[in-house]
């Protein structure tokens, strides 16, 4: 980690313009061997184009790169692997039907009989060998698809690793996975650097990335804005550097909660194991689920409504007995989901803004049998002007909207179909952190037209910070339900772990 | 509703109206023939049918499915419309409403077989492609029927103002066509299940009613297609009707209409089926051979879709070379959803 040995991988004042853009800006990074180099900024800094140029996905405009001090040229992603750059991408890159040996060796089977056969006895030990290397107990001949997202996850850095990279790129490695799996990859990420691997760890969570860092960089509109050992730093610093302004409130939570309750579950059971599901939510309140990735969060907030089968206990709406079989259902009485994942499960990339906000409520539009366009036009710029969207949206598919704006159409989607219940799964995943303290700043304006909100996050702080009460969800029960404030980011992890081991124990859904 | 380069897509139909006068042009240059009045009447007739069927078919693909069946139905229906007149002495205007009537439900058994039934529509209307042919050749002993009816004529190709009444039928089914698509929760709907079915579903969209219904239009589109068929031909026949599941599917997609679902303009597939009928004319007037007619059809459906794929990168690459020689862009370009 000293100063004066060649970086393993150097990348020097990099440009790469798109029409409309300059996505990087003449920025210069060193990668040292055994260092974990975090790069952090907003969505839209050039983080992504950068790991992209690294990869040979983009090639830049000017500017070099350099490997064990040479120049190269990597025009394609196969070369970028031939040089020693494996790179780990937030989407990940795994067949879901092949076992995890031959993930690992995908496009480069072991072989016998001169290439035509291949060679499942070398596959088979050399994966059992790579996945105990990194301490990862999977089962090599199981399924991928049976796996959860964090265990894939560590297999994407297993196939990474046994290609023999000297440069490894993670791309938002901990987006979808909970607090312990992260933990637990860091671990790995640490023991990868201490075998002398040079790492580029992103991400958006600027508290995770200091529990990591040796250095950290940040970007700003393509520019490389500053980049110093993590000891230097505190989190205010590198956040006013990636938002250029002082960010006094991370988390500018009010408290709405009402008397009123608005959703009473009892004993609530569903066919993917849930049981004994007892909370209440007021309104205004906003109740998180914390818990564990599989713990059964999800599950819980998709029986509510009405997108997974409840198989017994009770639910009561405003003091209304219901049972929702489909989500049109559900939303018909004023219960909305936020899905974890905006892209395939919440945004209709072939509508613009406007019929996006609206394809939940078009009844609110009609005049006689035909849909009211005018009035759809007027109530969504309202929604744009109330929520800060951006104006691209109006106009243009919302394809061209800022993970954060995209966000916030989808929340302008149940504002305008009247949701008195809002399920939000993972609402800031992928969001930056400016972004991010609107969409906070919009579940205060939820709570105080009296919205309940039942929040669901991985990110522990910001659950905290966000939930009047926080129910701790294990092992597909509530465990306990305590208010947010007797709680600490220690005491919740530790609640939701509970000496289990993620990778043990955990029943596999079918 | 598309987003696609703006200079392209101020006026959605801008793309196939382009294409629709090149073609035109180049089959005037090769045969003088092609403007006479009687040819261009008969490709008028010809496309009418084919526009019409093309509306279902760009339905079912704006849903994200494909409907293969119409060619087959319209073999079948024509063979019911030729038997009730002829054989049963119904009169054209009840026989007219039989055959919608069954139309729709032919439509409703593809429909609700690819949404309820989870059959893939591609495998639910091949399969019925093959049964609604074979159902037509039960008629009749499988002979076509000739001389259905003296009456037929005057009803679908009498004129109004001296232009062909088909020339209506298609402006009356594409402006319902293009009010039900853009003014209807359900035309909204069947945008929203063909962009994100998952989506759609979450946000309390009955998918598979949504999707049984574009299929009932699209039995009815075919319905309406073997009425002016048997009334063109007077007759019916179980071997009508062969590729025209390929004419309507290709109007739509050399209209522009993604076959992923989601993308497309009804008004297009217009400009779309006259563009087939055209290059098909074309060919005829030249005597070029039918099987060289079925190649070029199979050849103009493979390039419209990597036109179609290509228009964004056409549309970026005119952008920045505007952008050297002009120093500024004319906002069209943009880089893709991943990029910043």
């Amino acid at each position: 980690m000293n100063g004066d040995t060649t970086p393993t991988c150097e990348v020097r004042e990099i440009s790469k313009a798109f029409p409309g853009v300059q996505a990087l800006d003449r920025v210069s990074l060193a990668l040292k061997a055994g260092e974990i180099h975090a790069l952090v900024g907003e969505n839209g800094s050039g983080k992504s184009t950068l790991v992209k140029c690294l990869s040979g996905v983009h090639q830049p405009e000017a500017g070099e790169i350099r490997l064990h001090g040479q120049v190269v040229s990597m025009p394609n992603p196969i070369v970028a692997r031939q040089h020693g750059v494996a790179t780990i991408y937030q989407e990940l890159s795994l067949v879901p039907t092949l076992s995890v040996a031959e993930n690992i060796f995908l496009g480069r089977f072991p072989t016998v009989a001169s290439g035509q056969i291949i060679d499942w006895q070398t596959m088979r030990r050399e994966s059992v060998r790579t996945l105990g290397e990194l301490g990862i107990e999977i089962n090599p001949d199981v399924v991928v698809r049976s796996l959860s997202m964090a265990e894939q996850q560590l297999i994407e850095i297993a196939k990474a690793i046994s290609e023999d990279s000297s440069v490894l790129v993670m791309d938002e490695p901990t987006a979808a996975i909970g607090l312990a799996e992260t933990r637990r990859l860091q671990e790995l990420i640490r023991q990868l650097a201490r075998q002398g691997k040079a790492i580029l760890y992103i991400s958006h969570r600027i508290d995770e990335v200091f529990q990591v860092a040796d250095r950290i960089s940040v970007l700003k509109d393509g520019r490389l804005a500053g980049s110093e050992p993590a000891r230097d730093l505190n989190v205010d610093s590198v956040v006013r550097q990636m938002l250029g302004t002082e960010v006094t409130e991370h988390y500018p939570k009010q408290h709405n909660a009402q008397v009123d309750v608005c959703l009473q579950v009892e004993n609530l059971r569903t066919q993917s194991g849930v049981r004994d599901v007892t909370f209440s939510v007021h309104a205004g309140e906003v109740l998180g689920l914390g818990g564990m990735v599989g713990s059964g969060r999800t599950e819980i907030a998709r029986a509510l409504f009405g997108a997974e089968r409840a198989t017994g206990g009770s639910v009561r709406l405003n003091g209304r007995p219901v049972h929702f079989r489909t989500p049109t259902e559900a939303i018909k009485n004023g219960v909305a989901l936020v899905p974890e994942n905006r892209k395939a499960d919440g945004l209709f990339m072939n509508f613009r803004g406007p019929e996006n906000i609206t394809i939940a409520n078009l009844a609110a539009l009609l005049r006689g049998p035909f849909l009211d366009l005018g009035r759809e036009m007027r109530f969504s710029k309202e929604y744009f002007v109330k929520l800060a969207i951006s104006n691209t949206g109006i106009e243009r598919s919302v394809q061209f909207l800022s993970g954060g704006n995209q966000q916030k159409v989808i929340l302008a989607r149940w504002l305008f179909s009247q949701a008195r219940l809002l399920i939000l799964d993972e609402p800031t995943q992928g969001v930056d952190i400016g972004a991010r303290i609107e969409v906070y700043r919009i579940i205060n304006e939820l709570t105080s037209l009296g919205i309940a909100i039942l929040l669901i996050s991985s990110d522990y702080p910001e659950l905290l910070a966000m939930s009047d009460r926080i129910a701790i969800v294990h092992n597909k029960r509530i465990l306990q339900i305590l208010p947010s404030d007797q709680l600490s980011e220690y005491r919740l992890l530790e609640l939701a772990s509970r000496a289990h081991h993620p990778s043990e124990g955990r029943t596999y859904e079918n | 509703m598309r987003t696609r380069p703006r200079l392209l897509s101020r006026i959605p139909v801008m793309g196939p109206i382009i294409s629709f006068l090149f073609v035109s042009f180049a089959v005037t240059l090769s045969t003088d023939r092609f403007l006479l009045l009687d040819n261009l009447n008969n490709v008028a007739l010809q496309a009418s049918i084919v526009a019409i069927v093309a509306v279902g078919s760009t339905l079912v693909i704006l849903t994200g499915g494909i409907d293969l069946s119409p060619g087959s139905a319209i073999a079948l229906l024509t063979m019911i419309m030729g038997s009730l007149l002829k054989f049963q002495g119904m009169s054209v205007p009840l026989a007219v409403v039989v055959v919608l009537i069954i139309s729709v439900i032919m439509g409703a058994i593809n429909g609700f077989l690819s949404s309820y039934g989870r059959i893939p529509s591609f495998i639910v209307t091949l399969a019925t492609l093959s049964i609604f042919r074979g159902i037509a050749f039960l008629f009749n002993d499988g002979s076509p029927i000739f001389s259905v009816s003296t009456s037929l004529e005057p009803w679908f190709y009498g004129q109004l103002f001296g232009i062909a009444l088909p020339f209506f039928y298609v402006l009356i089914t594409y402006a319902l066509a293009w009010g039900f698509l853009k003014y209807t929760p359900i035309g909204r709907k069947i945008y929203a299940i063909g962009g994100n079915e998952s989506a759609a579903r979450l946000s309390g969209i009955n998918v598979n009613q949504t999707r049984l219904i574009a299929f009932i239009i699209a039995g009815l589109t075919a319905g309406v297609g073997s009425i002016l068929m048997t009334a063109r031909l007077n007759s019916g026949s179980p071997n009508y009707g062969v590729g025209t599941e390929l004419q309507a599917i290709g109007a739509a997609v050399v209209g522009g209409a993604s076959l992923a679902g989601g993308y497309g303009h009804i008004v297009a597939s217009m400009i779309g089926a006259a563009i087939i009928v055209v290059v098909q004319n074309g060919l005829n007037l030249n005597a070029v051979q039918t099987s060289w007619q079925n190649i070029t059809l199979g050849a103009i459906i493979v390039l419209a879709v990597f036109m179609d794929m290509w228009r964004t990168d056409f549309g970026r690459w005119i952008g920045r070379t505007w952008g050297r020689i002009f120093g500024q862009r004319p906002g069209m370009a943009d880089p893709g959803p991943d990029d910043p």
